[in-house]
C-alpha cells in the first residue's frame, strides 16, 4: 500500500486557487502528491488538459472552481461542469472512471480544500494507479 | 539555464541579482520558485521591467503556500517542488511578450459602513478630494460607537463624539450618503469599478475607483452559552446593554452588588471563539468604575480569565479601578442560577484552586464581538476572503494589513478583527490613505492578459461570441472571423476552451502553456 496518488488540479484563480494559497498560510496538511496548476477561470480548462495529465501519468485529475452562481465571470462554472460531466462519460468508457473530479470551493473556504484533495487522494489510492501508465 | 537559489529573492539584493542574472546572461525567460504567484509576481515583474527583457517572459511557481507549508514530508516535497518548477520552466518557453495598456482611474470610492471607521475613511478621502459615497444599511451614521454611554479614556458620550464627524461628513458637497441602503453587485477591476446600489429611492448605479469595507461587528450573543442564564433572567445583562441604560434599577441601593464576568464570546473554543476581542477587559474595568462612580457603596467584583488592558493608558485605569474598591478574582464561571433575593454565580476560583458561590443582584457579562452578520455576503459580492474566524482576511497581517486579496478593496475598522473605536478610527484612516494612494496615481494599468484571435484559423462559428460572459466578442460580417473588445474581455478564457479550432485563446493561459505545465508536472510519471 505504498502508493501515494500524483494528483494535478486545476484551480480558479479566484476561489479555489485562493483557498489553496490559505491552506498554505494555516499550515494546513494535505498529501504531497497533490501539485496545483492556477486558471483564470474553471472554465479555461479545456478537456484536453484534463486527458494531457492523465496521459502524462497522473492518477487523478481535478478542476475546481466557484460554487454556483458565484463565479467571478458570472457563468464559466456552469459550462465547466457541462464539460466535466461529458468529460467523465467519455473516461468512464476507456476504463479511467472515478479519476477525474470536479468541485466548488470559495476562497474563504481552506479547510473544504484540504478536505476535498484529501478526500479524493484515498479514494484515488482506493482505484489504484492509472492503468494508462502499464506495469 | 542558469539556477540561483536565494532567500527572500523580493527583496533589493534579490531583486538585483535578478536583474544582473538576466543581463549577464542574456536570459530570455525567468522562472522564479518561490512564495504563491499572486503574493509577488507584479514584483518580479517590474523587475523585468528594468531589464530589456519583457515583464512577461516571467513565470512565478508557488513552492511555499503550495507546498513546503502543506506537506510534512521533506523528501516528497522536494519532489514536488522540482515537478512544479519543471513545470514552469517548461511552460515559460511558450510566453509571449506582452504590452501593458493604461487606462485612467475613476477618482471616486465607495465605503460601505457608516460606523466610526467607515465616516473617517469617507471623511479622509473626502478632504483629498476624492467623491466619496457611504453606504449604510440602517437608517442612521455613527454605528456602534454612537450608542455607547461613554467611551473610554475620556467617558464622553459616543452621540457626543460621533456627532460633529457625522454633521462635518453630511455638510461635504463630496459625500453623499445612502442610508437603508445595500450594495447589490460591485463588478469590475481597480481604478473602474461599478456599484448597484439599492437604495429607498430605488436602484443606483455608481462607478467607483476604490472601495472601502467597514460594516463593524455583532456583539456577541450570550444566549448561546445557555449556562449564563442570559435572556431568561432580566437580572443578567450584557456590557452593551449596560451602556443603553439598562439594570441600574437592581443595584441602584446602598448594599447593591455587581458581578461583571470578562471574555463572554471572546477565547471560547467550545463556542468556536478562540480569540480575544480586544475590548472587553477595558469595558468590564469601564463597567465597574462607572457603577462605582455613581453608587460608592456598590460591592462590584469582576470575574477574570487573564486582564489585557492594552491600549495606552489602560494597565493605570486597571490599576486605578482595583484602588477604588473593586474586587478582580480571577475564575472559571461555570454557571449562574437565579434565587428570588439574587443570582448566584458559581465557578472555579482559579489561583485558590476553590470552589465558589456569590449572589448577587446584577450580573454583567463583558461580551466580545462576532463578525458582522452579513459579512459572508458581503464577501461574496465584493469577492474578497474571510478568515478562519470570520472577519474579512488581509492580504499580509503586517504588510498589507488593509488590503484585500482583490485589488482596490480595502478593509478597516472590526470587520477586520475585533478592535475598539480609536483603533477602528484609525484604520479608517489607514485605509483611505491607501486607496488615495491608488486614486491619485491617476491610471491603473489594465492586465494584458485577454483573449486574442488568430485570424487565419478563425472559421466564423461564433461558438466564443455565444458563450462569452462579459459580451467582448463581435462578429465582423466583412472579413468573416470574430474580434476582442480587450476593454471589454475580463480574461476567463472560457472562450479559448471552446474553439473548436484553437483560433482564439487567453493570453499567458494558451494551450501550450497549460499542457507544458503539466508535462513539466508529471514527467517521470511514467506516462504513455
Amino acid at each position: 500500500m505504498g502508493f501515494e496518488p500524483k494528483i494535478v488540479g486545476f484551480l480558479c484563480s479566484y476561489c479555489a486557487f485562493k483557498a489553496s494559497e490559505m491552506a498554505g498560510s494555516l499550515r494546513l496538511q494535505y498529501p504531497e502528491g497533490v501539485k496545483v496548476i492556477r486558471v483564470p477561470c474553471s472554465s479555461r480548462v479545456d478537456p484536453s488538459h484534463v486527458l494531457k495529465a492523465l496521459f502524462e501519468g497522473a492518477d487523478g485529475v481535478f478542476v475546481a472552481g466557484c460554487h454556483p452562481g458565484e463565479c467571478h465571470f458570472i457563468k464559466g462554472n456552469y459550462y465547466t461542469r457541462r464539460r466535466i460531466y461529458a468529460l467523465k462519460e467519455l473516461l468512464r468508457t476507456v476504463g479511467l472512471e472515478g479519476r477525474v473530479k470536479l468541485f466548488w470551493v470559495s476562497a474563504s473556504e481552506a479547510r473544504r480544500f484540504v478536505e476535498k484533495v484529501t478526500e479524493m487522494v484515498e479514494e484515488i489510492r482506493k482505484l489504484g494507479r492509472n492503468p494508462l501508465k502499464g506495469g | 539555464m542558469q539556477g540561483s537559489r536565494r532567500p527572500f529573492l523580493c527583496s533589493e539584493p534579490g531583486q538585483e541579482l535578478i536583474k544582473r542574472a538576466v543581463l549577464e546572461h542574456k536570459l530570455d525567460r525567468v522562472v522564479v520558485a518561490a512564495c504563491t504567484p499572486s503574493m509577488h509576481e507584479e514584483t518580479f515583474r517590474r523587475v523585468l521591467e528594468e531589464t530589456p527583457l519583457n515583464p512577461y517572459f516571467l513565470r512565478q511557481v508557488g513552492i511555499r503556500e503550495h507546498v513546503s507549508w502543506v506537506g510534512q514530508d521533506k523528501e516528497r516535497n522536494t519532489q514536488k517542488a522540482i515537478g512544479i518548477i519543471r513545470g514552469g520552466i517548461y511552460s515559460s518557453l511558450h510566453l509571449k511578450p506582452l504590452e501593458q495598456k493604461f487606462i485612467p482611474v475613476e477618482r471616486s470610492a465607495l465605503i460601505l459602513g457608516g460606523g466610526i471607521a467607515g465616516i473617517s475613511a469617507s471623511l479622509s478621502l473626502s478632504k483629498v478630494g476624492i467623491k466619496t459615497y457611504l453606504v449604510e444599511k440602517s437608517g442612521e451614521l455613527g454605528g456602534m460607537a454612537r450608542r455607547l454611554s461613554a467611551l473610554w479614556p475620556s467617558m464622553r458620550r459616543g452621540e457626543e463624539v460621533m456627532a460633529p464627524l457625522i454633521e462635518e461628513l453630511i455638510s461635504r458637497d463630496n459625500v453623499e450618503v445612502f442610508l437603508n441602503s445595500r450594495v447589490l453587485a460591485f463588478d469590475g477591476f481597480a481604478g473602474g469599478f461599478q456599484a448597484r446600489i439599492e437604495t429607498p429611492e430605488g436602484e443606483r448605479e455608481i462607478k467607483v475607483g476604490g472601495a472601502i469595507i467597514a460594516i463593524g461587528f455583532t456583539p456577541f450573543d450570550p444566549s448561546i452559552k445557555g449556562e449564563l442564564l442570559y435572556g431568561r433572567d432580566e437580572r443578567i445583562i450584557t456590557t452593551l446593554e449596560f451602556e443603553e441604560g439598562f439594570g441600574e434599577g437592581f443595584f441602584a441601593k446602598p448594599s447593591g452588588r455587581v458581578a461583571i464576568i470578562h471574555c463572554v464570546g471572546s477565547r471560547d473554543e467550545q463556542i468556536g471563539r478562540p480569540y480575544c476581542s480586544r475590548i472587553c477587559c477595558i469595558n468590564a474595568a469601564k463597567t465597574a468604575a462607572r457603577i462605582k462612580t455613581a453608587y460608592p457603596e456598590a460591592r462590584v467584583e469582576v470575574f477574570y480569565m487573564d486582564v489585557r488592558a492594552h491600549p495606552r493608558g489602560g494597565e493605570e485605569f486597571f490599576e486605578e479601578v482595583q484602588r477604588r474598591g473593586v474586587y478582580y478574582t480571577r475564575a472559571n464561571v461555570a454557571e449562574i442560577y437565579p434565587r428570588p433575593q439574587g443570582v448566584v454565580l458559581r465557578g472555579e476560583d482559579t489561583l485558590l484552586g476553590e470552589v465558589f458561590e456569590r449572589e448577587f443582584d446584577l450580573v454583567i457579562l463583558s461580551i466580545g464581538m462576532d463578525p458582522p452578520e452579513d459579512a459572508e455576503e458581503i464577501a461574496r459580492i465584493f469577492k474578497i476572503s474571510l478568515g478562519e474566524d470570520g472577519f474579512f482576511q488581509e492580504a499580509h497581517i503586517k504588510l498589507r494589513p488593509f488590503d484585500t486579496v482583490r485589488k482596490g478593496i480595502y478593509i478597516a475598522g472590526s470587520c477586520a478583527g475585533p478592535k475598539d473605536a480609536t483603533d477602528a478610527l484609525l484604520q479608517g484612516r489607514a485605509a483611505a490613505t491607501k486607496l488615495f494612494s491608488l486614486l491619485a496615481s491617476g491610471r491603473v494599468a489594465v492586465d494584458p492578459l485577454k483573449a486574442e484571435v488568430q485570424e487565419e484559423r478563425c472559421s466564423g462559428c461564433r461558438l466564443c461570441e455565444r458563450v462569452c460572459p462579459a459580451e467582448a466578442i463581435v462578429f465582423d460580417p466583412s472579413r468573416g472571423t470574430v474580434t476582442v473588445n480587450e476593454m471589454a474581455c475580463s480574461g476567463c478564457g472560457l472562450c479559448g476552451s471552446i474553439c473548436p479550432s484553437s483560433a482564439i485563446t487567453l493570453r499567458g493561459y494558451t494551450d501550450p502553456i497549460l499542457a507544458e505545465e503539466v508535462s513539466g508536472m508529471m514527467e517521470g510519471e511514467g506516462g504513455v
